[in-house]
């Protein structure tokens, strides 16, 4: 739904669970997108706790975390919302005078609205949700209500299992073929499968050092650089304004994305794009590391037609540093509007190689996968 | 030694070194030859790291010296000898159906490409194999296809022969029938099917070429590629009016090769050195190269030099036409020079080089997808996209 759309944000609000309020300060160019102030909603979402009677209780607490921001990342996301619909299926019993497959596929159209009030969908949970759907309306009508809910919550284990934790697997198989003793290798942020290659290609007795570039606010990288560190990789940690200081240094970028589309863009966390252009212009290969139900056979051109918007006062305020707040009490000003946007999109020239569970494949075979994957997952 | 062929150096080296357990050789290896100029140590194997592929393709298409001629006639003679003997010792032996003497066999004819003779040799193991289950026959293809590319590591066509012909006998649904030989039978069909189309794959790349060679036309060549021999012979037969420049393509120089066999085809040739090229590309209106395998990105692997006349032709607006077979298509996915098998070759730079001097014996380069046009394969004419489309059709 487009934001800037005003009747059709006015009846969303009615059906609306709890209430938050809009971001008064917005930039003219992202109006399409939601954006709303960020100090009340964790409070307002919590107070409703008991009021909510439709709304199961994993559901609820999986809308909690990602509305505090405990649970970041496409594949932990992912996870989290199929383990709730696990729970939800388990719980379900069909009403009388309704059939399951209906009746199941609203509850569940309406805990995912529930849970894009919180956050808004990534794309892999996009592909999760409608991987599901497909899967409750090919039920056989002969099978009873526990055979049915059985049957689903089986393909929930096997597509978290297949699809996610095995395709990482071989992801890391896959890439760690191309780390070479002697590498110097660049991360950007936090990704959890560029962090299990790096690990395992350290298990295997490879050389190589890496660089963990991170940028505000969000700081990512500290998380990636401890871990690291803890297993005795050599790092060096910079932040993104010195990418192209340290460039000249590195001889291979691995990046993880929180979606590829056919057109072989890549959609990944603010400041891939600028590290890849970066990678592109020092000749430095550039790997993108994501597995093959992220794909999407949308097409996008830049980072503005689809996006998401973070809190503006992320960025007015830095922890700890009162003396650089200035900006802090401004967040209403006239003239002045505060963008913290979460995602980019990279284009495919950037990119040298994507590496899926498919293995290895050019930015251009995406669309191909995307047709040979969706065929696939329609027949079991 | 059982091999008329003019790689019996070659062959001589692998009587030397130990043959994996399902091959036996009946017949002593001869004694030493004298040094050529050409291959000063013939008894060169692979702890020299010589890449047996490229020994291959110099003992087929490089110069040939008067010494060596003298050498390949005596071999010729002495195989008559024991040619007899060979097939009688064959019929006896029973069991020892060995695929790389089969292969070898095949690779005989030097105009014969290494993969589709690993691919009829594959095809002859399923004819001869005793094997009554399916389960059995499989692993005997694989053992097969694992011994032949373990005879030369550094070849890709091979090792993307061998694992084509799997992937395309084994993916059909004929090996759900219950009958075992109504299944090996059909296996067999697709197995003389797939060695028919490698091998006539020549012929339908040089038809599909040659819309794109017209009257008055300049082409660049390098390296001798008998697919781009058949393309250019073709168009000579189809008395196209065009010109042929060829690099010397150091240093097998194997450009004078094919200068030679142009000449004879009364097509007007220009020999050029290697260093001529970006001053000569601007009168030229194509480059023309075969590949010695074409990567999941797109791009090619071939002989040392097609990276830097890419590079040039694409900095001059002009196009690169690749001429490839589809059996060539391998799973590899190089992101710079050095991330792919080495692949040596001694260089002979005609005076002594000191010791301490270091020498760059690389064969092979890998020339990046976005410097290729086209590339011209029993397909069609694809661009250097489809490679991976077609990869993924077929692994999956």
């Amino acid at each position: 739904m487009q934001f800037d759309d005003q009747g059709r944000v006015n009846k969303s609000k009615k059906r609306a669970v709890f209430n938050q309020p809009e971001a008064k300060n917005r930039v003219e160019l992202f109006r399409h997108l939601p954006q709303y102030e960020h100090g009340s909603q964790l409070t307002d979402l919590e107070s409703k706790f008991l009021e909510l009677d439709s709304m199961h209780p994993a559901v609820y607490k999986v809308g909690v975390q990602y509305l505090a921001g405990d649970v970041t990342g496409g594949n932990a996301r992912c996870i989290a919302m199929l383990r709730a619909f696990q729970e939800v299926i388990n719980d379900y019993s069909t009403p009388p005078g309704k059939t399951l497959v209906r009746d199941l596929t609203a509850k569940i159209s309406s805990y995912v609205s529930f849970l894009i009030e919180c956050r808004p969908l990534s794309m892999s949970m996009g592909n999760a949700i409608r991987f599901q759907k497909s899967r409750i309306a090919k039920l056989p009508l002969t099978l009873s209500e526990t055979e049915a809910k059985a049957a689903l919550c089986n393909d929930i284990d096997r597509f978290i299992n297949e699809k996610i934790i095995l395709a990482d697997k071989v992801i890391v198989r896959h890439a760690a073929t191309k780390v070479r003793d002697g590498d110097v290798l660049l991360t950007y942020g936090s990704s959890c499968v560029v962090e299990m290659i790096l690990l395992y290609a350290h298990e295997l007795g490879k050389q190589f050092r890496v660089v963990v570039v991170d940028s505000r606010p969000k700081h990512e990288g500290q998380a990636l650089l401890r871990r690291l560190l803890a297993k005795g990789l050599s790092c060096t940690y910079t932040h993104i304004n010195a990418v192209s200081y340290i460039m000249h240094e590195v001889t291979r970028v691995f990046l993880g994305a929180s979606s590829v589309l056919s057109n072989g863009t890549t959609y990944s966390r603010v400041g891939t794009a600028c590290v890849a252009m970066v990678a592109h212009a020092f000749r430095v290969p550039v790997l993108i590391c994501c597995e093959a139900y992220k794909f999407h056979e949308r097409v996008q051109l830049d980072s503005i037609c689809s996006n998401e918007l973070g809190d503006s006062n992320d960025i007015a305020r830095v922890p700890g540093r009162p003396d650089v707040n200035s900006m802090d009490n401004r967040t209403n000003e006239k003239n002045l509007q505060f963008l913290n946007l979460m995602y980019d999109a990279t284009p495919s020239e950037y990119v040298s190689m994507i590496i899926t569970d498919y293995g290895m494949i050019p930015p251009t075979s995406v669309p191909v996968i995307v047709r040979e994957y969706r065929r696939e997952y329609l027949l079991i | 030694m059982w091999h008329r062929s003019a790689s019996f150096i070659l062959d001589k080296n692998q009587n030397d070194t130990v043959y994996p357990a399902d091959s036996v050789t009946l017949t002593p290896p001869p004694p030493s030859s004298i040094s050529t100029p050409q291959n000063p140590n013939p008894n060169l194997n692979r702890n020299m790291s010589m890449s047996a592929y490229y020994q291959t393709r110099a003992a087929h298409h490089g110069v040939v010296t008067s010494d060596w001629l003298a050498q390949s006639q005596e071999a010729a003679t002495r195989a008559v000898v024991t040619g007899g003997q060979e097939i009688v010792d064959g019929g006896k032996s029973g069991r020892a159906f060995s695929v790389i003497d089969e292969f070898n066999n095949w690779r005989k004819q030097p105009d014969l490409a290494e993969a589709v003779a690993a691919i009829r040799a594959l095809a002859a193991v399923i004819r001869n194999s005793e094997a009554k289950t399916m389960m059995e026959l499989e692993i005997e293809l694989k053992k097969a296809s694992d011994s032949l590319k373990s005879w030369d590591t550094t070849s890709i066509s091979l090792t993307a022969g061998c694992d084509l012909f799997m992937r395309y006998v084994t993916r059909t649904s004929a090996l759900e029938y219950e009958d075992f030989n109504s299944a090996r039978s059909r296996l067999i069909e697709r197995a003389e099917k797939f060695g028919e189309i490698s091998y006539k794959a020549r012929k339908i790349i040089a038809m599909l070429s040659q819309d794109f060679i017209f009257d008055g036309c300049t082409i660049l060549v390098h390296g001798f590629s008998r697919v781009v021999m058949e393309v250019l012979k073709m168009a000579a037969q189809n008395k196209k009016l065009f010109r042929v420049l060829c690099t010397e393509g150091r240093p097998d120089r194997s450009g004078l090769r094919l200068a030679n066999e142009l000449a004879k085809l009364d097509v007007p040739v220009k020999l050029l050195i290697d260093s001529a090229v970006a001053y000569t590309m601007d009168e030229v209106d194509m480059v023309f190269v075969g590949a010695d395998g074409v990567v999941e990105s797109g791009g090619i692997i071939n002989m040392m030099g097609t990276y830097q006349i890419a590079l040039v032709a694409h900095s001059m607006n002009k196009p690169v036409y690749v001429a490839a077979e589809s059996y060539k298509f391998a799973r590899l996915y190089p992101l710079d020079q050095k991330d792919m098998g080495p692949a040596l070759r001694p260089i002979d730079f005609g005076v002594p080089i000191p010791s301490k001097v270091e020498v760059e014996t690389s064969a092979r380069d890998y020339t990046p997808p976005q410097y290729l046009t086209l590339l011209f394969t029993d397909l069609g004419v694809l661009t250097p996209s489809v490679v991976s489309d077609e990869l993924i059709q077929l692994y999956l």
